[in-house]
């Protein structure tokens, strides 16, 4: 496959301030992954792993703290190529100590407005965007049914609000939203969070982007509707072939929907690669991160011989404390006496351990 | 032979829907029964698992149990003894052997205390005891939870949610908790977190003789954790049995669809299954308006496979939990 | 341009810094203000009680009406019947003092009684409150005092009382605001779960660590609003009388020479008002922002 990846990420990095602390938090601290066209990419990660300030930083939604601050993201699509955060030098100095960033910069307004006319003819158009917490995220002062229109008149070449809202009924229809002509007119707060979901699928999209974040679609919602909205995006993505970045911290709907997934950790990412290869329980060669994660999660083994669960000890990264060398080490099972010097003192890179296969940890580096 | 904790008969617990300043005038007032007679038993040392949708009553259940809400009818006994409508000063001395861990993590934990200031609160709610024994107990509480002594200077916001987790299971083990109503205790939780805090719902359990109320909607917790599980539909328990029968042999078909939303058990006869309910249509739960007979026939498979019979939906026979062997107990009409 | 710093070295683990390094300076500066000022009526009101004066404030000297600040030792000068603005001043703050303090009582006492009757019993008493509060908040109050003034005397008492009664409306709302997200986050279901004792929950809890600092804030306010009241109704004749001293009816008095150029008579007083009023309200703004954390980050 020769063809371009729709976006590839270099060496991200988002930080936010705490003024109490007067310390960054490194929320997104070196992220670099692509995504090929008509895949879905899953993104996996616990809190403070930085996969939604990730997806909120592609789109330039930060408006908090120092914010973006180095990286590319390089977005190829077939109406536009280029760097999103190609201007970001201008506007910030970064100085270092130590490998680590201590100082930064940052024309705050002038970043903004440069974003504002890079990314207004991206978002919705090329890259759409769907949020947790449904009920929230839509607006409630119009109904969905408008929300899609909207959209749909924004984005697409129907302009003529007749036609747009037939449009709009067909993508009611195709979430599985019952009664659409009915719901059209729903506000969000008369629809249930599953309903609400489908929605702002729906409204994403409508716009027929080249890419679409789903951020969370089914944290929130019951355990039946979790399944429905997971059956949703994957009869949706055979029918449409839409590229996704799928970010959850659910590993069986991340394995249901990706071909490819990547593991956030502490604000970078341990691995990636095919899906397959990743999640399946049993495959040797993953990042011990990866492995200790899916072995936590209750199995029909662990239940059936009712044993205590294989918990990684320790607490999730605090993205302020970020210690030096490996940010697994502390917690890591699989520490070796050859590489313990390496692990506490020295972060790895990504280094690619086979075709398509990535992992930031020393076990795999000679 | 381990012996009975808790009994609740029939229990009922009705919210009365107050519209407008002359409601009290009104003769109909809108009653939701949230939950609408439920009854089972737990052993000391056993985990009963309480399974279900939002708005099925779950938590209501737990709340009701501990009179956080006044039951509309039906009994309580806990320990032996009937605590459904003892006053409030007679109940206190029960209330420090039944408690509660919140879905809210920061519930319990007073933003403007430190752990210590929260946990000898909690020591030295029934005890006067002096300063030196309430440092020895905290000690010992700390090490049952398995946090770390640094910890007692933190500000709840300064903890993280495991953190959290443990200051409040110390502090309902400080009062002497024999019997815990745990409200979602793991949702709000990291996944690997999740597992230390399961782990260490089940040592304390093995170590005190704990019992469990287990509310949560990850089956797959639940069926680790617990000894029996329900599962309850708008207010009712339409299944109840060993853990194991329940995720492996459900006879209700609200248990079936709810298994097969787990990934795993996807075998190809639960998704065929649940594919026939998906058909249907998904509205947002009626609770002012139940059906009459099975309040699960609207959505049933079963009903629409064997063509609707009235049965189902006819006022007078609403399905009553039957024995259906090894202690496992349906309502249904046709159980497979 | 922004800039962002990172101390290097340890970076703490806890994140409470004293306050006097979280909050922003803005708010200290406020609190500072606010508290010297407070400081300063204190110490005038005790000194105007016990007498410790510069000067007589009845005092009538006729051969020095209306001289500037200096003149012959008066600090702040005299008004159109030659009494030292200063001492008039000290004694005028008796006028709003102890009359603010029972008006900030009563709001307080009674608004927090019924916010917490309300708010944690709730039910039945909810109704009728609400009704007795949205009664209490739709009369003018104005229309009020006057009533009272004209059924009565022009007691600043009476009109503080009924200042009072007429806040414990707002008093009781917030209260019992508070009350309710207490509750909707289960912290009091948690503690009657424990087993605490009703009063533990309700004053340790409800009122000292959680409703502290809105009451605090509550009293300043009030303050600023009893000064507010008492010496716009002594300017406009009702409050305090001739030839008793309150900030109010100086301003008044000296009204009149104000177009001849004198304007200091009037202009003392005015400052004064200006200044304290401005103080209490910075005072419970800055508090407010200190004590509820409101954070940046």
């Amino acid at each position: 496959m020769t063809t371009a990846p729709i976006l590839k990420i270099e060496d991200l990095r988002t930080y936010f301030y705490s003024r109490s602390k007067q310390a960054f938090i490194r929320s997104v601290d070196g992220v670099s992954l692509e995504i090929a066209k008509g895949e879905t990419l899953g993104v996996v990660g616990e809190s403070g792993s930085g996969k939604s300030v990730t997806a909120l930083s592609i789109l330039g939604l930060i408006s908090v703290g120092p914010g973006v601050i180095s990286g590319k993201i390089g977005f190829h699509s077939d109406r536009i190529q280029k760097d999103l955060l190609q201007d970001l030098g201008d506007f910030v100095k970064l100085t270092t100590r130590a490998g680590k960033v201590m100082e930064v910069t940052k024309d705050v307004v002038g970043w903004e407005r440069n974003t504002e006319r890079v990314m207004s003819k991206v978002r919705g158009k090329e890259i759409a965007m769907t949020f947790q917490n449904p009920k929230s995220s839509l607006n409630p002062f119009t109904s969905v049914g408008k929300q899609i229109t909207e959209a749909i008149r924004l984005h697409t070449a129907m302009k003529i609000e007749r036609e747009a809202k037939e449009r709009a009924l067909t993508w009611l229809d195709r979430v599985k939203i019952d009664s659409p002509r009915l719901r059209f007119d729903n506000y969000p707060y008369g629809l249930s969070g599953g309903m609400c979901q489908r929605a702002m699928i729906a409204v994403a999209l409508a716009s027929e982007p080249s890419l679409l974040i789903a951020d969370e679609p089914t944290t929130g919602l019951d355990a039946t509707i979790q399944s429905k909205i997971v059956d949703l995006l994957v009869e949706l993505k055979s029918e449409l072939g839409i590229t996704t970045m799928l970010i959850s911290h659910d590993i069986s709907i991340i394995s249901r929907l990706s071909e490819s997934v990547a593991v956030m950790y502490g604000g970078t990412v341990f691995e990636y690669g095919p899906a397959k290869h990743i999640l399946s329980a049993g495959f040797e060669s993953k990042h011990p991160y990866t492995s200790a994660l899916l072995a936590s999660i209750p199995s029909a083994q662990n239940i059936r011989e009712k044993g205590y669960l294989p918990a990684i000890e320790g607490d999730v990264l605090d993205t302020i404390n970020i210690p030096e060398g490996c940010r697994f080490y502390s917690r890591c099972n699989q520490v070796t006496e050859k590489i313990r010097e390496k692990c506490a003192r020295q972060e790895p890179d990504l280094r690619q351990i086979e075709s398509g296969h990535k992992v930031r940890c020393w076990l795999y580096f000679d | 032979m381990p012996k009975t904790i808790l009994e609740v008969i029939d229990l009922k617990k009705h919210f009365i829907d107050r519209r407008g300043l002359f409601s009290f005038f009104k003769q109909q007032r809108q009653s939701i029964p949230a939950v609408d007679g439920v009854s089972f038993n737990l052993k000391e040392n056993e985990t009963l698992g309480l399974v279900g949708e939002s708005g099925c009553g779950k938590t209501t259940i737990g709340r009701t149990i501990l009179r956080l809400e006044k039951p509309s009818s039906g009994k309580i006994i806990f320990d032996g003894k009937d605590i459904t409508s003892i006053p409030t000063d007679e109940l206190r001395q029960f209330r420090s052997q039944m408690q509660m861990i919140f879905q809210d993590l920061d519930a319990a934990l007073n933003p403007k205390m430190d752990v210590r200031d929260i946990l000898s609160e909690a020591i030295t709610v029934h005890h006067r005891i002096s300063d030196t024994e309430v440092d020895n107990r905290i000690g010992d509480l700390l090490e049952q939870v398995k946090l770390k002594k640094s910890k007692l200077s933190s500000s709840p916001h300064e903890l993280s949610g495991g953190e959290k987790r443990r200051v409040s299971l110390a502090r309902v083990l400080s009062v002497g908790a024999k019997f815990i109503v745990a409200d979602e205790p793991t949702s709000a939780l990291d996944v690997s977190i999740q597992a230390q805090v399961v782990n260490l719902l089940r040592q304390l359990q093995k170590q005190l003789g704990l019992s469990y109320l287990f509310i949560s909607h990850d089956l797959r917790v639940v069926e680790l954790i617990s000894h029996k599980v329900a599962v309850m539909y708008l207010g009712k328990i339409v299944e109840i049995g060993l853990s194991d029968r329940i995720s492996n042999r459900a006879s209700h078909p609200y248990t079936q669809i709810l298994w097969s939303s787990l990934v795993e058990k996807q075998s190809k006869e639960t998704v065929q299954k649940a594919k026939n309910v998906q058909a249907g249509r998904w509205g947002v739960f009626d609770f002012e308006g139940p059906a009459a007979g099975c309040r699960f026939a609207p959505r049933c498979p079963v009903y629409e496979s064997m063509g609707k019979p009235m049965l189902c939906t006819d006022a007078a026979s609403e399905p009553r939990l039957t024995d259906i062997g090894g202690s496992h107990q349906v309502a249904c009409h046709f159980p497979p | 341009m922004k800039k962002y710093y990172q101390i290097s070295g340890q970076i703490s683990e806890f994140s409470d810094l004293p306050f006097w390094k979280k909050a922003d300076v803005v708010d200290l500066v406020y609190v500072g203000y606010g508290l010297l000022i407070v400081a300063l009526v204190v110490v005038s009101y005790i000194l105007g009680s016990v007498n410790l004066l510069p000067r007589d404030p009845q005092d009538i000297d006729l051969q020095l009406i209306m001289a500037p600040p200096g003149t012959a030792g008066r600090l702040l000068g005299t008004d159109f019947m030659g009494r030292d603005i200063l001492s008039r001043l000290i004694v005028g703050i008796q006028a709003y003092f102890l009359p603010g303090l029972l008006a900030i009582l009563i709001a307080l006492c009674f608004g927090t009684g019924f916010g917490v009757l309300v708010g944690y019993r709730g039910e039945k008493f909810d109704t009728g409150i609400t009704y007795f509060t949205n009664l209490v908040d739709s009369f003018p109050r104005l229309v009020l005092i006057l009533l009272v003034i004209a059924a009565f005397k022009p007691d600043i008492y009476y009109i503080m009382l009924v200042v009072g009664l007429t806040n414990v409306p707002v008093v009781a709302s917030l209260v019992k605001g508070k009350i309710q997200f207490l509750k909707q986050k289960n912290f009091i279901e948690a503690d009657i779960a424990l087993g605490l004792p009703t009063r533990i929950i309700i004053f340790r809890h409800i009122l000292w660590h959680h409703c502290r600092s809105l009451l605090i804030i509550q009293a300043t306010l009030g303050m600023a609003e009893a000064i507010l009241i008492e010496t716009s109704l002594s300017y406009l004749g009702f409050g305090v009388q001739e030839p008793t001293p309150s900030w109010g009816n100086m301003v008044q008095s000296g009204a009149n020479y104000f177009m001849q150029g004198k304007f200091w008579p009037s202009t003392a007083p005015a400052l004064a008002i200006l200044f304290t009023i401005l103080a209490f309200h910075l005072l419970g703004d800055g508090l407010n922002n200190i004590l509820e954390d409101k954070r940046s980050t």
